[in-house]
């Protein structure tokens, strides 16, 4: 922890004006994230498999800010997708990469320990007043079988490469995902409708989503045109979430994040991933791996482009 | 889930609005389903027009536009071609078969052309019948919300 500290301080001092990162709280049950504006404070700074937030979504919110950020490998993704978007300038963050264990499931937790219970990760396992769980058993999803423990880009780096090029955790074996896929179509519709039905439009998916920074221009709620209603119903549930995937098409880095924040537990990732895969398939581009991409959909290429169409 | 099957067409002015004006006024005979929307270009199609029209009670939707390379707007139909292509790629991943969804390309000198593709995509899209996704919801599909498992 004394390296990380130690460099937050460090990007303080060269001229950061604050650095995003996450500090232990006496009554939440993970590491609450914190801005901090100067070296004492940064004494307070931690990082392990609690920290389960994608800083990156603060970002667009910052831009007029020297900003430094602690960041997991799948969070620089987000922050190299923003940078290709143009959201946030190259020069204006400074990020401290950090060798990212896998960070647990809140919600797997409680379905372990109870409700709201304060759980610390020590090295290999987790502990919540008393009793333990295996970190493998309780890993987020994007953790198992993670391709982004190495990071893309940064400027300071706590611990050393062999530690930022560690194993991930094994990959998950089939569940839902499979199960969804082998569904029809009908069955996949209600399989949504159910889904949705549980939705109370509190859009958490938006907000902590890196890649929605339309904020207050957001087309999930306007009303002119009237794309989807804002009552509590399945349907209009449904067809707003449809936007917010439309428009993560090519932007999506797989982060989780809508998924980890839905509080009815709605596999928003199985749309996402679904639609990150046919992006890859047919740009071949896969977000937040460079900088410098033009995002897929704000281009196109003649020669290639042609799927068979009629 | 009896009727006649809704079909919703985003036509481009410039070449499938012309041409299906054409297939008219030549007396080409083809089916009535289709509603057609006038756009000034398949680049207007924002996917969430067709999202949303299925939302509504549309059975089926068609985009058509100029052929790739005789955009009125040079650049507009490739725009398209990848949101479309794309869209009819997750179309399925929300329950809509992939049949239900057809973009296209129908100059205007192809009345004849526009009046098959109406043909085609009408009994395509009514060997599916209509898409009432209520009356297509089984028992239980799913047992246990997925924080169950």
């Amino acid at each position: 922890m004394s390296d990380l500290i130690s460099t937050i301080q460090r990007t303080l001092e060269e001229g950061a004006d604050l650095v995003l990162g996450w500090t232990r709280s006496a009554t939440a049950g993970v590491a609450v994230p914190v801005r901090f504006y100067d070296s004492a404070e940064a004494e307070a700074a931690v990082f392990d498999s609690t920290c389960v937030h994608n800083l990156a979504v603060h970002l667009p919110r910052l831009k007029d800010r020297t900003v430094g950020i602690v960041a997991k490998g799948c969070d620089v993704r987000s922050i190299v997708e923003l940078i290709a978007e143009r959201e946030v300038a190259r020069e204006r963050v400074k990020i401290i990469a950090v060798p990212c264990p896998g960070v647990i499931d809140v919600k797997k937790v409680w379905r372990c320990f109870g409700y709201g219970k304060k759980c610390e990760d020590a090295g290999g396992q987790v502990a919540m007043e008393g009793k333990t769980a295996a970190r493998e058993e309780i890993l987020l999803a994007k953790c198992r079988g993670c391709r982004d423990v190495t990071p893309v880009i940064f400027d300071q780096a706590v611990g050393d490469a062999e530690s930022l090029s560690a194993p991930a955790p094994a990959a998950e074996p089939a569940g839902l995902r499979e199960r969804f896929r082998a569904m029809s179509p009908a069955e996949r519709r209600g399989f949504w409708r159910e889904q949705f039905s549980r939705c109370i439009r509190c859009n958490a998916c938006r907000e902590a989503c890196p890649m929605c920074f339309c904020r207050d221009v957001c087309t999930m709620q306007t009303r002119d045109p009237h794309w989807a209603g804002g009552e509590i119903d399945a349907a209009e549930a449904q067809m707003a979430q449809q936007i917010r995937v439309s428009h993560l098409a090519g932007r999506c880095t797989g982060c989780e994040e809508c998924e980890r924040a839905c509080p009815v537990g709605i596999p928003l990732m199985l749309l996402l991933e679904e639609q990150n895969e046919a992006v890859a398939a047919l740009f071949g581009y896969r977000a937040g791996t460079d900088p410098a991409a033009r995002p897929p959909l704000l281009t196109f290429d003649n020669n290639k482009d042609s799927w068979g169409e009629r | 889930m009896s009727g006649e099957v809704k079909l919703v067409g985003f036509l481009c002015n410039w070449c499938s609005y012309a041409g299906a004006d054409m297939a008219g006024t030549a007396r080409m005979k083809q089916p009535a389903n289709l509603r057609v929307v006038r756009l000034p270009c398949t680049g207007r199609v924002n996917p969430l027009l067709v999202l949303k029209a299925f939302k509504s009670g549309a059975d089926g939707v068609l985009v058509s536009g100029c052929h790739p390379g005789d955009c009125h707007y040079n650049e507009g139909n490739y725009y398209a071609r990848r949101r479309l292509e794309l869209l009819a790629r997750m179309l399925p991943v929300y329950g809509i078969e992939p049949e239900r969804f057809r973009y296209t390309w129908v100059s205007a000198a192809e009345g004849a052309r526009w009046a098959q593709v109406v043909a085609e995509f009408t009994a395509q899209v009514e060997s599916l019948g209509r898409l009432d996704s209520a009356a297509a919801l089984p028992e239980q599909i799913f047992e246990g919300r997925p924080a169950d498992e």
